[in-house]
């Protein structure tokens, strides 16, 4: 009773609202108005696409592209990072193996050079004592020689001293030991 | 007596033999405010981007605008004709937007004037007219065709409805089977020019059907009560239309979108021409 007693008065309001007149007309079309209203729209449309979207298309597109090119750019740099540093890391290592080459290379040069030294310095040693001693042994000779000859001197002057004078015994004794004196 | 809004938008006054309706000073407004709007986001605009990062009314739009790019994208699936279909579905949305949150405003439909003993009120929401509607879908269904005849070319968008090409190969072809396919085709191509007559008034009349009920309700559930029980109750069912708002300019936007993206896009066979009708459906069970 309560749902008939609202709905009653609605259904008399919309006849009253549609008693005027009927069919396309009762929904209010009209050419007139229609048109009308169709140009609003156009221009409200126009508003928008010549005067609202511009700018802000344009801001957007140029902000999207700058972020696509941004996050191109930073694979790129991120990919050429990572190939550099693989580069980095074979470098590092050839050089690290040529080092140590070379160090090894140097060591074995190194030994091998200081054992030739070592061989020539004992040659040159050896070469020198032989000089050394064969220069002592000449000496050696040449001292007797010339001791021999000096003495054979000294005999052969005292000899002729001995001759020369008389001699007794006690003269002869000093004069031997005189000779004898001056040899040493 | 209850009085409910009627059916036709009433006239107020004539500029010259022309008579000016409360909706008609609605639409007029939407477009002010599109105006007004434009001018104050083109000097924010002007004020913000000269530094890169915009901010306050820039912003704002432009993040309402990215979601509406990304809703248009994700039927069209091509950034190029999203940009060419924004201006008409995007300028519609928040057209109809407008007009239909505007409606809920206090003062449209009961601030008026009385002329005979018979109140007229100033402002009436612009799609509760279907004068309004109307354009708008016709104006939709023209846009469609102008752009699919620029995108396809004019002979092969007609061989959608006016199948003489199909009928000339399979007459040419002599298999009776093709030709009777052809027949039956031409006759379909045929029945394809009406749907495009259905299309303007099923736009029309939903728009119009969904607002214009929404506007008897709130005016009946007002005069359930009288005094303040008048302003409380209808207050849960204006929330509903600010749903039904959204919920019909993204209904009436979506289905210009897929009218816009089917006729801009050639046939390639029967299978996904039948995708594309189904799609149309979903969203006009909405």
């Amino acid at each position: 009773m309560i749902l008939l007693d609202l709905l009653i008065p609605i259904a008399h309001a919309q006849e009253a609202a549609t008693a005027s007149s009927g069919g396309i007309a009762s929904l209010g079309l009209n050419v007139k108005f229609f048109i009308a209203q169709l140009i609003n729209f156009a221009i409200l449309l126009l508003i928008f696409w010549k005067w609202i979207l511009p700018n802000v298309t344009k801001a957007l597109q140029a902000r999207t592209e700058r972020i696509e090119k941004s996050l191109m750019d930073a694979d790129r740099i991120e990919k050429e990072k990572r190939e550099f540093e693989t580069w980095q890391k074979n470098e590092m290592t050839k050089a690290r193996q040529e080092a140590s080459a070379i160090v090894t290379s140097a060591q074995t040069e190194a030994g091998k050079a200081k054992q030739a030294i070592l061989d020539q310095t004992k040659l040159d040693q050896q070469k020198l004592i032989d000089q050394a001693k064969s220069q002592i042994e000449s000496e050696k000779n040449r001292s007797i020689s010339e001791a021999k000859g000096e003495l054979a001197n000294l005999i052969t002057s005292a000899t002729e001293k001995i001759l020369r004078q008389k001699l007794d015994k006690n003269s002869d004794q000093e004069l031997i030991k005189e000779s004898l004196s001056n040899i040493k | 007596m209850l009085s409910l809004p009627p059916l036709a938008a009433e006239s107020l006054f004539h500029i010259g033999s022309f008579p000016i309706t409360n909706s008609y000073v609605n639409s007029t407004l939407g477009v002010l405010a599109f105006a007004v709007f434009a001018f104050f986001l083109n000097r924010s605009a002007k004020k913000y981007y000269a530094f890169g990062a915009p901010k306050g009314l820039v912003n704002f739009f432009e993040s309402i605008l990215e979601f509406v790019l990304g809703y248009i994208d994700s039927v069209t699936k091509d950034r190029k004709k999203t940009m060419k279909f924004l201006p008409l579905v995007g300028g519609m949305f928040f057209f109809i937007l407008f007009s239909n949150w505007i409606g809920l405003l206090p003062g449209t439909g009961s601030i008026g004037i009385n002329r005979a003993g018979e109140f007229l009120p100033l402002l009436r929401p612009a799609n509760t007219d279907l004068n309004m509607t109307l354009a708008m879908a016709v104006f939709a269904v023209i846009a469609s065709h102008i752009l699919g005849i620029a995108a396809i070319g004019f002979f092969k968008y007609a061989n959608k409805f006016i199948k003489l090409g199909d009928l000339y190969t399979a007459a040419k072809s002599l298999n009776p089977v093709k030709m009777l396919v052809a027949f039956i085709e031409f006759f379909v191509g045929l029945i394809e020019v009406f749907s495009e007559i259905a299309k303007m008034v099923s736009l029309s009349l939903r728009l119009f059907g969904n607002i214009f009920a929404g506007e008897v309700l709130l005016t009946v559930l007002a005069s359930l009560i009288s005094g303040y029980g008048a302003f409380l109750i209808p207050l849960p069912f204006m929330l509903l239309e600010l749903i039904v708002g959204i919920v019909q300019a993204t209904v009436f936007a979506m289905l210009t979108l897929v009218y816009l993206s089917i006729a801009t896009s050639e046939i390639h066979g029967h299978a996904e021409e039948g995708h594309e009708k189904i799609e149309v459906s979903e969203v006009e069970a909405i």
